[in-house]
């Protein structure tokens, strides 16, 4: 019973957990009236038909005049042989909907994890290092105002000031220009900005209470002693024994903000992301792209369970398997 | 309990079982009454004030608009959440108000430790401000009316160029309209008075810090602590179901159920405090785990305590400082989640809450800036306030974190 076996439960616990959750979302979708029912309705009785009539050909048409079970079975195919469904708005398959909006939140989403996975230990390093002088104080508000000020307020007190009064980024994102390109760094910046002063906050705070532990314990003790330059101690003596406890919450964090924040930010900054996506889907009441992307999040905030889980069993050789 | 000078074997254990255990506390007792009191009210306002008829219109109204208190003279519409929060106040009150006062000496050595922490004491300040002018101030103030001839007022110290209103309140001077006491924070687009929503939003915030995190509090605490004490197969079965609903984002499902059913807030704060509960429940677990090795509780297991009432009287109290320091941060995440709702324009949008007023504003940010800054400011320092109590809490309820990092 070592590791291997505890990772192998864990992927077909992953595994169950995404069945459960898309057996649960077909549940909600199948109990609630379909709009596309109530809106043939309506146009039949506006039409002066008679909407009763209406309503069983549009049911008809949506199958779903046929049983629950053949209905739930049909669906968990179609959803895990990707066959998502087509997007009345967009006018394209749900999955094809989903990869070209992916294509930006990529865009701003990779660069912002990087620099907050980067960054905040980092902070959190520096102000354990020189706590309760001035420049722990300067980092701590730093990180709190970033952790206090709603991501999409900020977002639109800086869109105002850079984009309206100074017009260095473009008000609305400019979807034209090359991934990789100035005008492209640019105009992502302020968002990226944003969502980083939003995310590194905490992550901040774990690691300065996580590396302060450290920086008095007989190891640095020792290490100091034996003539261990500073810097070294804190890169490998502080700063590796402080990330164990941040990984598994780093993870679950971040998700938890990216399924929140990028769809604000994305909505304030008029990137057409995910985010975009399914909010512009819940407002024209295009049921298979609600639901596509709804099951878009839940399978990444699955998958990022997953691996907080592996990355914590592998990082800490401590954890014993058979009590879980 | 028995006479102090019995010996051993005089001690009546018949009298002694009968009488222990089942013992009700003043703080129960009192949260009983307060139900009860309650509870009678909301059946007279279910019973007897349905459907009134509004005189002035000549219209019945239904369900639309009760006051409750018609009777002596105070129209007020009391709403569900109106009767959950003041059973969230009722409880907050009797287990952790009155706590406070019945144990005054921890309460003197908690005050001093917070008194070390200027930031905490300010933030404190704030959210009590907050409340009780949230609480009370919606009873006194008329709710914000729209009245588009007064739209656009600039607030007090502030001016406009007098293009944008269609009538300047204040004085005119050098062809900008100045700002007046009368709309303190100044008005919207369509002439509502920020100050009154801002009141109105103060209260709104409260229901969902209070309601959520009562709901959140009592299913996460109850979830971890059974799991930690149990473990075995109960343990498994609930974090298992733990992991599922993590994996399922309360934001996502609270999106994918408004699609289906439409906003309320009432639906809000329910969904937010049956859903969001994982992380409070895997929280208290691993502190309760640590605590269930204590020698303390193998003593009372070995005393011959029912479970029940090892969790309840030992493993609970003995883990409150974590759920507290857990409470003060997940207040502000429902607050802020609301507040996002509200500017996506996906929450209840017959509500005066602070993000429907920054989403509003958010047309008029080159002229008149304060729509969306004057909401956003407030939800911010409450956010902030939050956020440094929580951190002053864990160190005052939680001695030893200061210990190690000192």
């Amino acid at each position: 019973m070592g590791m291997e076996w505890y990772i192998v439960r864990r992927v077909a616990w992953a595994a169950i957990v995404t069945f459960i959750i898309v057996s649960v979302t077909w549940g909600l979708m199948a109990a609630a009236p379909n709009p596309e029912v109530q809106k043939a309705a309506t146009q039949a009785a506006m039409d002066g038909e008679d909407p009763a009539a209406a309503a069983d050909l549009a049911r008809q048409r949506a199958q779903l005049d046929r049983p629950l079970h053949e209905r739930f079975m049909d669906y968990v195919v179609g959803v895990y042989t990707l066959n998502w469904g087509w997007s009345s708005t967009r006018n394209q398959p749900v999955t094809q909907a989903l990869i070209e909006s992916l294509h930006y939140t990529v865009q701003y989403s990779v660069p912002w994890t990087i620099l907050t996975v980067l960054i905040g230990p980092l902070v959190g390093l520096y102000s354990a290092a020189n706590q309760y002088s001035w420049k722990d104080h300067a980092a701590t508000g730093f990180a709190f105002f970033g952790y206090a000020i709603p991501n999409f307020f900020f977002g639109i007190i800086l869109l105002l000031l850079f984009g309206v009064q100074l017009r260095w980024i473009p008000i609305v994102y400019n979807t034209d220009v090359a991934v990789f390109s100035v005008e492209n760094a640019i105009q992502l910046s302020v968002p990226i900005f944003v969502l980083v002063t939003g995310s590194i906050g905490a992550i901040m705070r774990v690691s300065r209470n996580e590396s302060a532990e450290y920086t008095n314990a007989d190891f640095v003790k020792t290490a100091k002693a034996k003539g261990v330059s500073t810097y070294r101690i804190y890169f490998r003596h502080v700063l590796r024994p402080t990330m164990v406890p941040l990984s598994t919450t780093i993870v679950g964090y971040l998700l938890a903000l990216f399924t929140g924040s990028s769809l604000l930010v994305e909505v304030v900054f008029g990137i057409p992301g995910l985010g975009r996506t399914l909010y512009d889907a819940v407002i024209a009441q295009d049921t298979s792209l609600v639901l596509g992307s709804v099951l878009f999040f839940t399978f990444v905030a699955t998958i990022g369970n997953l691996i907080q889980d592996m990355v914590y069993t592998v990082l800490d050789p401590r954890i014993s398997f058979e009590d879980r | 309990m028995a006479a102090d000078k019995q010996t051993f074997d005089e001690v009546d254990w018949g009298q002694i079982t009968g009488e222990s255990d089942r013992e009700l506390s003043p703080n129960f007792l009192i949260l009983l009454a307060g139900t009860a009191m309650l509870l009678l009210i909301a059946a007279f306002d279910y019973f007897f004030v349905t459907g009134t008829y509004d005189a002035a219109i000549g219209m019945d109204f239904g369900n639309q608009y009760t006051p409750t208190f018609d009777i002596i003279g105070w129209g007020y519409d009391v709403t569900q959440l109106d009767w959950l929060f003041a059973f969230s106040l009722l409880l907050f009150g009797a287990y952790v108000v009155l706590p406070l006062y019945q144990n005054p000496r921890m309460s003197s050595y908690y005050w001093r430790e917070m008194k070390r922490n200027r930031p905490a004491m300010v933030s404190l300040g704030w959210l009590i401000f907050i409340f009780v002018i949230g609480v009370l101030g919606p009873v006194v103030i008329a709710a914000p009316r729209a009245d588009l001839a007064v739209q656009y007022q600039p607030p007090v110290l502030l001016s406009i160029d007098t293009v944008y209103p269609i009538r300047c309140v204040g004085p005119v001077i050098n062809g900008a309209c100045q700002g007046t006491l009368q709309y303190p924070l100044g008005t919207t687009g369509d002439g509502k008075d920020i100050f009154n929503i801002i009141v109105y939003g103060m209260q709104i915030s409260m229901k969902i810090g209070f309601i959520a995190t009562l709901i959140v509090v009592s299913i996460g605490t109850a979830v971890g602590t059974v799991a930690a004490y149990a473990g075995g197969l109960v343990d498994e079965v609930l974090m298992r179901y733990v992991d599922v609903q993590q994996s399922f984002p309360t934001f996502i499902l609270y999106l994918l159920i408004l699609y289906i059913w439409g906003a309320s807030l009432f639906l809000f704060v329910v969904l937010f405090g049956l859903f969001a509960w994982e992380g409070t429940a895997r929280y208290v677990r691993s502190n309760a785990l640590a605590k269930t090795e204590e020698e303390y509780i193998k003593a009372v297991q070995l005393s011959g305590a029912s479970t029940y009432r090892i969790v309840r009287a030992h493993i609970v109290p003995n883990t409150a400082s974590s759920i507290i320091t857990d409470i003060t941060l997940l207040v502000p995440t429902f607050i802020l989640a609301e507040a996002q709702f509200a500017f996506l324009g996906l929450g209840d949008s017959t509500i005066p809450s602070w993000g429907v007023l920054i989403a509003a504003g958010r047309s008029d940010l080159a002229f008149a800036p304060w729509i969306t800054l004057a909401p956003g400011m407030f939800l911010f320092f409450t956010i902030l306030a939050f956020n440094f109590l929580g951190d002053a809490l864990l160190d005052a309820l939680n001695p030893e974190a200061e210990a190690e990092s000192e």
